[in-house]
């Protein structure tokens, strides 16, 4: 099963008529996924890769009712008005790949979403995938079947690289993933490691599940609670990256832009409030799929 | 991007918030006639630093003649303020204050939406400010106003939306004699990504790392500028005190290496990290200003497999340095993705060419064991 995705997903993507979101969806039509169709404000009309382009979301969804998922390919000052849009039409999964949202837009749609229970994946996130069932976004490349096979490990990265990268040691030790989800390395992330684990944790196909996160932040602090209260029981490994940091000043961003070295937050303390929870610390990247494999 | 204390109290006196009467002192300004331009005998000279607790480091102190504001200015620029590099003092008056508050706006990211904090204990870290002393209010980032009876806290909201910025901070957010509020500090990061509809920003440039940025840092910024600002990232580049050049590729690979170099007792020369499927010359800018340093011992450049960054394209523009430089030191070479046979032997006929000490890895090789045999290549 793995989460987010499934057989029925029917895939719109925001931006299809632009390089990286035409790119995109051709990666995803080639990856067993159901792009239904595009939108690209003053597009309407055309055809790409045989699908119909549309004006707006609304317009897609009159006649493609059945899209649950849309796909944001815009430029990042276009981002805010096509979440929004996806919202009002009630697209239950948003996956924002743009890059470099200003902040205030990003809490403003997140803000929207919220109020009508929507999901959003990102911003700045790569995407994710389930394999053999499908991919949102680009994840694994042109690379896709060398690097991924349907398995029982779920992947969740603060890291678009390192969600590949590390599905494929994971695969190198003979391994599979349920699903694999780039969450983004922006300040706010629509959907938390927390989020994803508690969906991991009712997927009868996941049983173990490693993270890539980073320094600055606080997203591995709510995973720490989540596992306090029993809302998250498999097990669980982690690696945070980012050890150097440390001697950089507060306030100074390496990595990404959620990378922030700031007080209580650097990959040191993470990695003692996780163990004391049970979490399994893998010291290098590489050392997640050796700390999880007996439990694969 | 953090703001200096001026910066921000500009910003501020744009939205309405008061701040006290001041005049900036640079480096190599008379600071007796700065003194007699502002007017005011009793004043505050205070070190203009990004971070860094300046009160407790002799950062701010007082005068009451131009010849004391001379001592202090000089006093205050040759101080050492935690390492951090003084961009200007500002001298400003002195407010006879009665009480100190503390006011912050800045994105709770657990709840992912702006919060408001507010003390009547102000002056000190609101991290030792004991928690019933402290008011939280959240806020709807959706909405352009807020109604509050918390003194300047309507100012600074519109401020912190209409600035694009990550924090804005008052502390001390002051009550004087007369009962008027002034911001005494100011603490503002903005949102560079939010550069695009803020025309009027025109900062100096600067770096949190205590000093002036270096010319190449300077450079690299400039790799990323421009109409196509975010199609792919090259303009990551910090300058460090080691002597082995990195070119890492993506964010998260880019930390975990830098670790993992680190763990092999390499000194790394910069932090360096492309991504997002940037064009050959990008990454040409990119590679040809990190193998300008002088004293580099040897080379690593090395990424996870890439989900679409192209490996030919972007190693393109690696190879056309390594071309034009035909360096002596290591090289170890691990990457993998979109074109990665192609990428590869594009660098293995470079250095066939170019009779580089090179080592060069797929992804059949994990990143980490690389860099272990950069160590070795280097260290032997």
């Amino acid at each position: 099963m793995g989460i987010l995705l499934d057989k029925n997903s029917k895939v719109l993507v925001q931006g299809m008529t632009g390089k990286e979101g035409l790119k995109a969806a051709k990666a995803m039509m080639a990856y067993h996924t159901d792009v239904v169709c595009g939108v690209t404000p003053g597009k309407g009309g055309q055809e790409m890769e045989g699908k119909m382009i549309f004006n707006s979301v609304k317009e897609a969804k009159e006649k493609f009712s059945q899209v649950n998922v849309s796909a944001i390919y815009v430029p990042p000052f276009a981002a805010k008005a096509a979440v929004l849009e996806a919202i009002d039409s009630d697209i239950p999964l948003i996956s924002v790949i743009a890059e470099r949202i200003p902040i205030k837009d990003t809490a403003y749609f997140l803000a929207a979403a919220k109020e009508k229970n929507i999901r959003v994946v990102g911003p700045s996130s790569l995407g994710f995938i389930n394999p053999d069932i499908g991919r949102i976004g680009v994840v694994g490349g042109p690379l896709v079947d060398q690097v991924f096979q349907p398995g029982s490990i779920g992947v969740i990265s603060r890291s678009g690289g390192m969600t590949n990268e590390l599905s494929w040691q994971i695969r190198q030790a003979g391994l599979g993933q349920s699903s694999a989800v780039h969450v983004g390395g922006d300040l706010l992330m629509g959907t938390t490691y927390a989020d994803l684990l508690k969906l991991f944790e009712v997927d009868v196909q996941t049983k173990a599940v490693v993270i890539f996160g980073e320094h600055g932040g606080s997203y591995e602090f709510e995973v720490v609670d989540l596992i306090k209260n029993k809302g998250f029981t498999k097990p669980l490994a982690v690696y945070i990256g980012g050890k150097f940091a440390n001697v950089f000043p507060e306030g100074m961003n390496i990595g990404h832009a959620g990378a922030i070295v700031g007080r209580g937050q650097s990959a040191a303390e993470k990695e003692v409030a996780l163990k004391s929870v049970g979490v399994l610390i893998a010291d290098t990247y590489e050392d997640l799929v050796t700390k999880i494999k007996p439990f694969a | 991007m953090n703001l200096y204390e001026f910066e921000g109290k500009n910003i501020f006196s744009q939205f309405g918030i008061p701040i006290p009467k001041s005049i900036l002192v640079r480096r190599g300004d008379d600071t007796e006639t700065r003194y007699a331009e502002l007017g005011i005998k009793e004043v505050v000279v205070k070190a203009q630093v990004l971070s860094g607790k300046r009160g407790k480091n002799n950062g701010i102190l007082f005068a009451s003649s131009d010849t004391e504001a001379k001592t202090a200015v000089e006093n205050i620029f040759d101080a050492n303020i935690r390492g951090q590099y003084v961009a200007a003092v500002l001298m400003e008056e002195k407010l006879e204050i009665v009480e100190e508050h503390y006011l912050s706006i800045t994105y709770d990211t657990n709840k992912k939406q702006p919060v408001l904090v507010y003390s009547q204990s102000g002056g000190m870290d609101i991290e030792d400010v004991s928690d019933e002393k402290i008011q939280k209010v959240y806020l709807d980032i959706r909405q352009e106003k807020i109604d509050t009876e918390i003194p300047l806290a309507k100012e600074l909201y519109q401020c912190f939306l209409q600035s694009d910025a990550r924090v804005v901070e008052i502390n001390p957010l002051v009550k004087t004699k007369t009962g008027e509020f002034f911001a005494a500090d100011s603490k503002i990061a903005i949102d560079e990504d939010a550069f695009y509809r803020h025309k009027d920003w025109n900062f100096e440039p600067r770096t949190m790392l205590g000093r002036l940025p270096t010319d190449r840092e300077m450079e690299v910024k400039k790799i990323d500028e421009g109409e196509n600002y975010y199609r792919g990232t090259a303009g990551k580049y910090i300058e460090m005190d080691g002597d082995v050049a990195v070119l890492f590729s993506g964010g998260g690979a880019s930390i975990a290496n830098m670790d993992a170099l680190i763990k092999t007792g390499l000194k790394p020369a910069n932090y360096t990290e492309y991504s997002g499927n940037p064009p050959r010359e990008k990454v040409h800018q990119l590679a040809k200003i990190v193998l300008s340093k002088p004293g580099i011992r040897g080379l690593w450049i090395v990424g996870g497999v890439a989900n679409f960054t192209d490996i030919a394209e972007t190693f393109g523009g690696i190879a056309d340095v390594l071309d034009e430089l035909k360096p002596t030191y290591p090289i170890v070479v691990r990457r993998a993705g979109p074109n990665e046979e192609q990428g590869l032997q594009l660098m293995r006929d470079c250095a066939d060419r170019n009779n580089l000490q090179i080592k060069i890895f797929g992804k059949e090789t994990p990143m980490s064991a690389t860099a272990k045999e950069l160590a070795e290549m280097i260290l032997k």
